[in-house]
């Protein structure tokens, strides 16, 4: 196969979509929560930074793409209070992958990479790049959803 | 063996070729002008892309705690009418 037919699809929804599903969250998160108890500063700010992943994920299009599957089912097991105390690692078994026969340094910068993307783990150095370059779309597009709410809220 | 089964297409060749990688490194380079402004050579090294994309990830995150911690106060504080104000302004 040609490497020009293999072009990475980075499409992402606009960034009214990443603003519709962060606000349905927080605002299911104040009902579950009231945001008015301060002694629970640290329980809030890891639930609205979930709530941005999570929120992030769905708007990306749910189980569409593997790292926005990986968010949603860690999410999941959260919820369920599954306790891990030691991350499992999913890599690709030694027989697909020739490490003796790539440049170490792009392996070990491919292996960083793998750390960072949800569901990193488990891709084929070519799905990780795809998955990559959709993911930081999709982080950045949160990124300015909430810096657009930041600036909104702030006293003026 | 492990039973996980990859989701990834299979190419009629057993295995992507190092060209390919260094193709498809080079393809998310182009699709992130963020990263082309810290570049100031010409040319570019598949390594030192991938570097540069895990350092730009790490910033992203490192933006969405920020903006988390920032948020919390906020919300702390903001009333409904605001509320509304910023949900109508964020759908422009």
């Amino acid at each position: 196969m040609a490497s020009a037919d293999k072009l990475i699809n980075t499409d992402v929804p606009e960034k009214d979509v990443f603003a519709f599903h962060f606000l349905q969250s927080l605002s299911n998160l104040r009902k579950q929560n009231p945001f008015d108890t301060p002694d629970q500063k640290n329980y809030r700010v890891r639930k609205i930074k979930k709530a941005a992943y999570v929120s992030m994920a769905r708007a990306a299009g749910g189980s569409s793409r593997l790292w926005s599957r990986a968010l949603l089912r860690r999410a999941d097991k959260d919820d369920n209070k599954i306790v891990r105390f030691s991350r499992r690692k999913w890599k690709i078994s030694s027989k697909r992958r020739r490490s003796n026969q790539r440049a170490p340094v792009v392996e070990e910068a491919a292996e960083r990479l793998r750390n960072l993307v949800p569901g990193g783990g488990g891709m084929e150095t070519s799905k990780l790049m795809e998955e990559t370059a959709h993911y930081i779309k999709c982080l950045s597009m949160q990124v300015k959803v909430m810096q657009c709410l930041v600036d909104g809220l702030s006293p003026k | 063996m492990s039973s996980r089964k990859s989701r990834s297409r299979q190419t009629g060749a057993s295995m992507i070729t190092d060209e390919q990688i260094n193709d498809l490194v080079l393809q998310l380079h182009r699709l992130l002008p963020e990263l082309a402004n810290n570049r100031r050579s010409g040319k570019v090294s598949a390594s030192r892309v991938l570097q540069e994309t895990c350092s730009y990830i790490r910033n992203l995150s490192k933006e969405v705690d920020d903006l988390s911690e920032r948020l919390s106060q906020l919300l702390e504080s903001t009333d409904s009418a605001q509320a509304a104000l910023i949900r109508s302004l964020l759908m422009q």
